[in-house]
């Protein structure tokens, strides 16, 4: 019989030597694998995707721009700037960097990857939204064309994906959102929001903390240096300009129909209370949305609460007749308009 | 060579423009062109309106006269058994009340089963054997092997089955069970589980199979998911016995005989709140890591009290859940008989094949805690877990050469306490020994049936695979610290 001192001091450098080889992500195995895949290809795709993103915005991609969203030095953009053109990809004319009609194919079958891949982690998968992006970054140079024109089939054909950025059809048109950045809405004027930024991740977490989506609508009451304050779906929501710039809007031509009070969410309701639905955010999408409506909780349905679980955090109501316990995260989804309790079922 | 000039607002500046356009590209270009125009959330709109178009009918066209009374009775109801002061209590009290019917009930007719079956049939079978002059090895694969160990399934699993069965049908029928999982809610909320695992696991208790299949109520996949992999935590029918068994001879034993009953109930009690609390660990680990990206939803109906249909519910609770089990658990059976038999007769140089597996296993068994003999009946009663003391006891005679006790190479037996204490002690069992064993019997793989089930119901290798092995790397994890930290302690 081994000491139990040695055995269990055995044990745990075992085991601390495993985690250190296996844990998820940040493991040695995963970071070996995760290197191994940064490849020349997938380098030289990202390269594409820059410079696409560059002409895009009206920017000139530089030598330096590219090893800086490549994290790699310059000597070895240099080498990978000569290689992409000796490919017919780019092309490098007094200096500036232009794709070739090849070249950019390249980028938009990226880019197409890319958002398809958002869209599809949004709609069918439980991944929460700060996940997406990086999930993306390494599936997008994985996916042959054919395997995403299944992908597009299977979700409908989207014309956007999650972020509100459009996602280029098979032949390689996209029409982009054409938005504004919502510091440049006019006071007081109906907007709808088009897009969200999810770079820098700092700033997206921030965007999605506050609860804003792409879809909602939108009206700015106050903008100063500091801060600009606007509503948003019928929350007020104060933000910093420089993360309200990463907010895109389109003007409404008229106000939405419903009135800009501090709206309420199925949580504020209490045992006994009735209300009107007005509406499932925007956030709640895929298979919970489908099960929302399956469940008949629609804009226009009564809805009384009926009994908290002892537990907490779970309230049952009755919806359509039925009994039914939804969660606080669900039923924050859900935004209502008080009613007296007298008119309920 | 042509170089691109980017300008996103020019519709189609693509590389797929045909020289002359006909009519069908025409349209494809308007197509491609109003897609772009149609909006983001099209299709939640449109789903949106189609639902909102179809409610509007149905409210207009369907009439609702008079429900209010019925609802009233419910609500009493309900108001008592989800208030805050009686909801717990009435919970635990009324799973009290099924699982001592369901343990002390089942004593009576496992006794009749087991005198009916073990003690009369197999002695007239092994005469009747002898009679035709039935070559040694094949009434002994036979009759020793594959009808004793169905037959000890049959009267150990049966009766605790048919009892526990019908009567959580009847709970369920009454609409009771949906307000447990609407009570236990937050406490599974936090563990990242669906509250409809509490009924999962609840039927766990009685059999891990049928628990399995009950997940089947929970409709989002990962929480399914979920309760499909820490099922095992909850402490199976199968496993009761061996965990009483164990723990009124070696723990009871610890203190004065007035106290006996009472240590080793709340030993065995532990162990089935210990199964909960890992399975409510092991719920949150899983949903951080390997289960992180599955759909996750949440709505819990709660249906209408009813007056429960017995028969109906006895009828369908006996065929549906019983039987089923019951015959998977035989099927398995069978073959796992006839291979402890043949392990424990045949020889290689003189030793029996379980000879060479219990000395080949004994010094990781002593390690974790356990022994050789142990691993190996774990390893052989895979197919279910009723039949795992009595292969210990064989294989530790067996193992020991202590004669006179038990019927032979092969044949499982049961006996009385006392005797049955001084036999262990013989095979080098200590306190240790039988604490690792009650751990070993709750964290270990799930039976064969119910890894089969999980296939059926998970229809996914991998995630069968994670199922079965989990548990029991956790299992050995267990074990091994406690055994260390044991010897520590106590020198």
């Amino acid at each position: 019989m081994p000491d139990p001192l040695i055995s269990l001091v055995v044990a745990g450098l075992l085991m601390g030597l495993s985690a250190l080889i296996f844990w998820p992500e940040k493991g040695l195995l995963a970071r070996w694998q995760n290197n191994r895949q940064i490849t020349h290809r997938i380098l030289g795709e990202d390269a594409l995707k820059h410079i696409h993103k560059c002409d895009i915005k009206g920017r000139r991609p530089t030598m330096e721009s590219i090893a800086g969203s490549l994290h790699i030095g310059t000597n070895e953009t240099a080498v990978l700037i000569n290689e992409l053109q000796s490919q017919n990809l780019v092309q490098v004319v007094d200096g500036d960097i232009h794709l070739t009609l090849q070249g950019r194919d390249s980028a938009l079958h990226i880019i197409r990857a890319h958002r398809l891949w958002e869209r599809y982690l949004a709609e069918e998968t439980g991944y929460s939204e700060a996940d997406w992006h990086g999930q993306a970054e390494r599936f997008e140079h994985q996916l042959s064309a054919d395997e995403l024109d299944v992908l597009a089939a299977q979700l409908n054909y989207p014309t956007h994906d999650p972020h509100g950025d459009p996602i280029p059809s098979a032949s390689g048109e996209m029409v982009a959102h054409g938005g504004q950045p919502l510091t440049a809405l006019p006071l007081d004027a109906p907007g709808q929001i088009v897009h969200l930024e999810d770079e820098p991740p700092m700033v997206y977490a921030q965007l999605i903390a506050e609860g804003l989506h792409v879809g909602m609508p939108v009206r700015v009451t106050e903008v100063t240096a500091e801060r600009i304050r606007f509503w948003a779906n019928g929350d007020e929501h104060i933000l910093a300009p420089i993360f309200a710039n990463n907010i895109s809007v389109v003007a409404l031509p008229e106000a939405p129909p419903q009135p800009e009070v501090e709206s309420a969410s199925l949580n504020d309701l209490q045992p006994g209370e009735a209300a009107e639905v007005l509406s499932i955010s925007p956030n709640c999408r895929g298979m919970e949305r489908r099960r929302f409506l399956d469940l008949g909780i629609l804009p226009g349905t009564i809805i009384q609460a009926e009994m908290h679980s002892p537990g907490g955090g779970t309230t049952a109501y009755i919806i359509r007749g039925a009994l039914i316990a939804l969660r606080e995260q669900q039923a924050n989804y859900i935004k209502i308009k008080r009613q007296q309790p007298e008119v309920a079922v | 060579m042509t170089t691109y000039t980017p300008n996103m607002n020019e519709m189609g500046s693509g590389t797929a423009v045909p020289p002359s356009p006909t009519p069908q590209t025409d349209i494809l270009r308007t197509a491609e062109t109003l897609r772009w125009q149609i909006g983001q959330n099209f299709h939640e709109q449109l789903m949106e309106d189609i639902y909102t178009e179809a409610a509007r009918i149905a409210d207009r066209a369907v009439t609702r006269p008079n429900e209010k009374p019925r609802f009233d009775l419910d609500r009493t109801i309900d108001r008592i058994v989800t208030s805050r002061i009686w909801g717990f209590p009435l919970m635990v009290l009324l799973f009290t009340v099924v699982f001592w019917l369901t343990i002390s009930g089942a004593n009576i007719p496992s006794g009749w089963l087991s005198a009916l079956l073990l003690d009369t049939v197999h002695p007239l079978l092994k005469a009747g054997a002898a009679a035709i002059h039935m070559p040694w090895w094949l009434s002994g694969l036979l009759i020793d092997g594959m009808y004793l160990a169905t037959a000890w399934v049959v009267s150990v699993m049966l009766p605790p089955m048919a009892i526990f069965f019908p009567l959580f049908t009847l709970l369920e029928d009454f609409g009771y069970l949906p307000r447990v999982a609407f009570n236990l809610d937050n406490v599974f909320r936090k563990s990242g589980a669906h509250g409809k695992q509490a009924l999962s696991m609840m039927m766990g208790f009685g059999c891990n199979a049928a628990g399995v299949v009950a997940t089947r109520v929970i409709d989002s996949p990962r929480e399914r998911l979920i309760a499909i992999i820490t099922n095992n935590f909850a402490l199976c029918n199968g496993r009761w016995p061996t965990q009483i068994l164990i723990a009124t001879l070696f723990i009871g034993g610890l203190v004065p005989a007035y106290l006996a009953g009472l240590v080793s109930a709340l030993a065995v009690v532990s162990i089935a709140v210990l199964g909960v609390l890992l399975s409510f660990a092991l719920s949150w680990g899983l949903s951080r890591s390997i289960l992180k990206g599955e759909v996750s939803t949440f709505s819990l109906e709660l249906p209408p009290y009813r007056p429960p249909r017995v028969w109906q519910t006895i009828y369908t609770s006996v065929i549906d859940r019983t039987l089923i089990v019951l015959w998977r658990a035989v099927t398995f059976a069978l073959p796992a008989g006839a291979i402890i038999w043949l392990m424990a007769n045949v020889t290689i140089g003189g030793t029996s094949i379980a000879e060479y597996l219990i000395n080949f296993l004994n010094p990781l068994g002593l390690l974790i805690g356990l022994n050789g003999v142990i691993l190996v009946a774990y390893i052989v009663a895979i197919p279910a877990n009723e039949i795992v003391i009595p292969t210990i006891l064989m294989l530790t005679v067996l193992v020991t050469g202590i004669t006179g006790v038990g019927a032979g190479a092969g044949v499982m037996f049961d006996m009385n306490g006392s005797a049955m204490k001084g036999l262990l002690d013989t095979g080098g069992w200590t306190l240790l020994t039988a604490v690792n064993l009650m751990l070993f019997s709750l964290i270990h793989n799930p039976c064969s049936t119910t890894i089969y089930t999980i296939y059926k119901e998970t229809g996914s290798k991998k995630w069968t695979l994670i199922a079965s092995l989990l548990p029991v790397a956790m299992g050995f994890i267990v074990t091994f610290l406690v055994a260390q930290v044991w010897r520590l302690v106590t020198g």
